[in-house]
């Protein structure tokens, strides 16, 4: 598998009436394995949309989306469920953590889902890791934000995930918070050696990704590698 | 470059997929107030059907078992004068046990610490009655010492209470001063609602004769009870002696015909009762529906996140649908345990109109029918509203404002289906006839068309007429009703439906207390003095005036049969099978009078009323009242010839009268001219009025003294005796109707509550930008306030119709309608709407919008 995630030529219109709107026209890039990839913009740029349609919660109106290599735009909703499952992690501003159940029923669910058994000692391992194995046994509405996000970020890396898409993850945050689950995202990223696709107005937290990739008024108008590319590759070329 | 376009995926139904199970459980546990309406749906609806089948099985089992109890014997034989001797010493040669009792109305004078008269029914006996069933009297042997041979008498127990009736008291009945033998507590037959009305007196019938209560015009009921070795010998003997009961006019009962009168006397009583049980489920089904819609509603996030991290859309759908057939499980099994302890309470509210004892027990049926319906209705009217969750896109995880596709799938048109089927079924099962089925369908569905009607109508005119010129909080209150996602439709039907229900009984029962206002005119009779002998009439004429009260009336009464209508005479009607007449009708004894002016509760409808025969040999016009003109097929100018003591009288129907019959009796079916029946022997009633309780018992006392056979209706007793039976008939046709009601409030809640989160936003928006508790106060009680008042018009405004119509025909009464009740209730309902839409959306106002908030976002 050369590129874990490739769009082509991908494009979304929403018709309302008469009248259609392309919020998203002709993007393409490939996304290779193990990439920390950033996508920015200004409000209405298409960010959302494009997150949505990589990860399967969306098809494009033209144009083909692949993840693992899988067509997305060729299956059908729950197909589509299936390989989110299988493939995808998802981290999202405002937590989506589920009300009714703990933070360790929140972060054991994706691999429950999967018919998996003896999901407990991996889920503490991660609570443990995000520093919350003394609140696994809390609700949501129990916890903080900063809390819920580290939640959010544990049931995220729960299934292995060969991809990771995280939606403005700090966006609902305070400064402080903002750097811790940012400190932790990206450090258990490097651990597990996850695809990361993050999609923020931000760029300082943009910075922390190895590309960025630039949308404005639905086009796709810069692919930059950012110094984190470049110490990667350095560290790289050291290695060898 | 190559794709893989297939994938393959574990196939795993409801049963074999555990994550939905365990989903189901960890979703459900701490989240049972949000299915609290869900829930309450089922139990009160559950438990009104299954207290409603469960009384309705036991009254059913109960006839069946006490049908020959109830009779005291194999065969009875009715009749409303004394039985023909020849046809009475029949009995002897057939070698059956036999019985019999004769019984009239009379005054009784108790002499007793409470002293006073009463008129009762006194019913001589004779035999060993009751073969079947018993008599049960206080102390036991009271039957025993009342045939004795001093005279003793044994009174009802209701009449042995009002005049505090012990050992050594006496009563005087006629001429005859009985000693008090006992009371009877139960008797075949007897008790219920008659006793209440008219209680009675038992005496032997060796001292009938003596009492001097059987004289000319009296009216007498004789029943002869038989009692036969096998059933099948009563059906023989009812057979043999068929077609003598028909000649003489008489009717008789075996234990068939019985039970089958019982059930046809509670056919409209399980027809309500009925009825109630279905608006009650149907309403109930509307709150399950509601209260999953809500449910769903709010559940559109996690359904988002489930299926956002994989779950397919049926497992979504399956986790949801496993909480609610497990919840409407719950709900069926508490609602028929509510329903089985309920029907507990229905026999000491019904027991009293009900002769025979109602027992009460588990009736494993209703229990069983209970809980399979409670869980059809928990999946059906569930899935409508929970396949939407298969169609929430995992996008709204990123944008909550993502509509769902509705998409109209296999499955919506298949519950659809069924959803218009149940009902009908139901109801045609309920009521064990699919046209009754049909009818309840079809009403209850016109009903909910009007209301639904009148609700786009009220939105269309709001909208139309909308008063720009109002203030702020009134207009935004008044414009919910048809902005987008409003309730109105909704809410109208629901309280509609209710306020349709509880106005329509009040109708009816008003229509029905209005027939028995007739005594409060100032002027109108209150007492009635009849059977009064010839000879008697000056006397009594006498002993009225001496105690102050006016005469009202003197009406002449002379009793006749009927000997031919039309030139056919009562036999060969009788025999003709293509008449239609009924036999009581050709037989019966007519009491007719005589007088030259209509009476003010009549009016002549047809034709002329003859005032005097002058001559003898002039043709005789009779008037005929109404009713009966058609009972007997007469029109004006056919000929009737009356058997008047033996003695032939031609006449000819030369009027009809419309006759108001409670309206200061005694009225008359037939109203003979003067100069005809004058030398016939008569017997007369006085009408007067007395003033208090105190003058009239005095004058009633005297009244026995002097004249031991004329008896006394006093109107005033009888009103209040009618008042306290529809008061309680009333309450207890309430106490029915509220299983309907308090499910209607269920699903009244469950709407305001799904309106409450569509207003949250708004009112969160308002409290923000600075409007004041205060206001959004006010501006929910008046939405609230609008949508009751124009359900409790619409709802008050069917049951004028229904009301009417039942009245009419039903009941056949004269419709009348009490503003002043009609009014209170659509203040009740009004107020009850306002206070249940605040108190539901209470927490947004009082909470800080913030708070609000977060709570709804978590």
């Amino acid at each position: 598998m050369e590129h874990i995630l490739t769009a082509n030529n991908l494009t979304k219109t929403f018709k309302s009436g008469e009248r259609s709107l392309t919020v998203l026209d002709s993007v393409s890039f490939e996304i290779e394995p193990g990439a920390t990839v950033s996508i920015v913009g200004p409000s209405g740029s298409g960010k959302t949309t494009l997150l949505g349609l990589c990860a399967g919660l969306d098809v494009p109106s033209e144009g083909i989306i692949s993840l693992v290599d899988i067509k997305l735009n060729a299956l059908s909703e729950d197909d589509r469920a299936f390989v989110r499952n299988q493939y995808v992690g998802f981290i999202f501003q405002n937590f989506q953590l589920l009300s009714t159940l703990t933070a360790l029923e929140n972060v054991v669910l994706p691999l429950e889902l999967r018919g998996e058994k003896n999901l407990v000692p991996r889920g503490k391992e991660l609570l443990e890791r995000v520093g919350l194995i003394d609140r696994m046994d809390h609700f949501p509405s129990q916890l903080s934000g900063g809390e819920q996000q580290r939640v959010a970020i544990a049931r995220a890396f729960m299934s292995n995930p060969k991809i990771l898409f995280a939606d403005e993850p700090t966006g609902n945050l305070d400064e402080e918070t903002a750097d811790i689950v940012t400190k932790l995202l990206f450090d258990i990223n490097k651990e597990e050696g996850t695809t990361l696709i993050l999609v923020t107005h931000n760029m300082e937290l943009a910075q922390h990704t190895q590309r960025i990739l630039q949308l404005k008024g639905g086009k796709l108008v810069s692919d930059e590698r950012t110094h984190q590319n470049l110490a990667v590759e350095s560290n790289t070329s050291q290695l060898a | 470059m190559e794709y893989i376009i297939k994938i393959k995926k574990p196939k795993k139904n409801l049963f074999t997929d555990k994550w939905v199970w365990n989903m189901a459980w960890k979703d459900a546990r701490n989240n049972f107030s949000r299915l609290f309406l869900f829930i309450s749906s089922i139990i009160i609806g559950i438990a009104a059907l299954v207290a409603i089948t469960s009384f309705n099985n036991n009254l059913q089992d109960d006839i069946d078992r006490q049908a020959k109890e109830l009779l005291g014997a194999d065969y009875v034989i009715h009749a409303n004068s004394v039985l023909e001797k020849s046809f009475h010493d029949r009995f002897d040669t057939l070698g059956v046990e036999k019985a019999s009792t004769m019984s009239m109305a009379s005054m009784a004078y108790f002499m007793t610490s409470t002293s006073g008269t009463r008129l009762v029914r006194v019913v001589a006996m004779e035999g060993q009655f009751p073969f079947y069933g018993e008599l049960e009297t206080t102390p036991s042997n009271a039957f025993e010492k009342m045939n004795s041979d001093t005279p003793f008498a044994m009174v009802d127990s209701n009449l042995a209470t009002q005049f505090d009736v012990s050992t050594g008291d006496s009563l005087k009945i006629g001429n005859v001063t009985f000693k008090y033998a006992g009371e009877v507590r139960k008797i075949p037959g007897g008790g219920g609602i008659q006793s209440t009305f008219v209680p009675s007196v038992y005496i032997p019938m060796t001292m009938l004769d003596s009492t001097g209560l059987v004289q000319y015009g009296s009216r007498i009921n004789n029943d002869v009870f038989i009692k036969t070795t096998t059933d099948k010998a009563a059906v023989m003997l009812s057979e043999r002696l068929k077609s003598e009961v028909k000649k003489y006019g008489h009717t008789f009962e075996t234990v068939k015909s019985r039970k089958e009168n019982l059930g046809k006397t509670f056919a409209n009583l399980y027809r309500f009762f009925n009825l109630l049980a279905f608006v009650a489920l149907i309403l109930g089904c509307i709150g399950v529906a509601s209260s999953v819609h809500i449910y769903v509603k709010e559940k559109r996030a996690t359904v988002a996140v489930l299926r956002c991290i994989g779950a397919s859309g049926w497992q979504v759908f399956n986790v949801f649908l496993i909480q609610t057939v497990v919840l409407g499980f719950i709900g069926s099994l508490l609602g028929a345990t509510l329903g089985l302890i309920l029907q507990y309470a229905i026999p000491l509210i019904l027991g009293e109109f009900i002769p025979i004892d109602i027992s009460v027990a588990i009736s494993w049926q209703a229990l069983g029918q209970g809980i399979l319906v409670g869980i059809v209705i928990a999946v059906l009217f569930s899935i409508l509203p929970l396949v939407n969750v298969r169609f929430v896109p995992p996008l709204v995880v990123l944008r909550s404002i993502i509509e769902s596709s509705r998409k109209i799938t296999k499955t919506t048109i298949f519950t659809g289906l069924l959803i218009v089927i149940f009902p009908l079924a139901f109801a045609a099962y309920l009521t064990g006839s699919m046209i009754t089925g049909l009818i309840f369908f079809v009403g209850l569905l016109v009903a909910f068309a009007c209301l639904a009607l009148f609700a786009q109508l009220l939105i269309f005119l709001v909208k139309r007429f909308f008063p720009k010129s109002w203030s702020f909080v009134w207009r935004q209150s008044l414009s919910n009703l048809f902005r987008p996602n409003n309730q109105t439709t909704v809410l109208v039907v629901v309280i509609g439906l209710g306020a349709f229900l509880v106005a329509t009984l009040s109708i009816v029962q008003d229509s029905l207390l209005n027939q028995v206002e007739f005594v409060g005119g100032e002027n109108q009779s209150n007492t009635i003095l009849f059977d009064i002998q010839q000879h008697q009439l000056e006397g009594v004429t006498k002993l009225v005036e001496d105690n102050g009260f006016p005469i009202n009336q003197t009406v002449p009464i002379v009793t006749t049969r009927l000997k031919t209508l039309k030139g056919k005479t009562i036999a060969e009607i009788q025999k003709d099978t293509t008449d239609q007449i009924p036999n009581w009708s050709l037989t019966r004894e007519y009491r007719v009078t005589y007088r030259d002016t209509l009476h003010h509760s009549e009016e002549l409808t047809s034709g002329k009323m003859q005032k005097e025969v002058k001559q003898q040999g002039d043709t005789v016009f009779v008037t005929i009242s109404e009713g009966l003109k058609e009972s007997l097929e007469l029109e004006i100018g056919d000929e009737v010839v009356f058997d008047v003591q033996g003695i032939p009288i031609t006449t000819f129907i030369g009027g009809v009268r419309k006759v108001d019959w409670p309206n200061d009796p005694p009225n008359f079916i037939f109203v003979f001219p003067k100069g005809v029946l004058e030398p016939a022997p008569k017997i007369f009633v006085i009408t007067t009025r007395t003033t208090n309780a105190a003058t009239a018992g005095v004058f009633q006392r005297e009244l026995v003294t002097a004249f031991p056979n004329v008896s006394a209706i006093d109107l005033k007793l009888i009103l209040e005796t009618l008042n306290t039976f529809f008061e309680k008939v009333a309450f207890a046709i309430r106490f029915m109707a509220l299983f309907s009601i308090v499910t209607g409030l269920v699903v009244l809640s469950g709407a305001v509550v799904n309106s409450k989160y569509l207003r949250m936003k708004e009112n969160v928006l308002l409290r923000t930008i600075g409007a004041l508790k205060k206001q959004i106060n006010a501006m929910t009680l008046i939405e609230y306030g609008y949508l009751g008042f124009f359900a409790g018009l619409t709802g008050i405004g069917l049951s004028v119709m229904s009301g009417w119509a039942l009245a009419t025909f039903f009941f056949e009464l004269e419709f009348s309608l009490n503003y002043v009740s009609l009014l209170s209730l659509w203040g009740i309902v009004i107020f009850l709407t306002m206070i249940v839409g605040w108190w539901n959306t209470r927490d947004v106002v009082n909470s800080s919008p913030l708070e609000v908030l977060r709570r709804e976002v978590l």
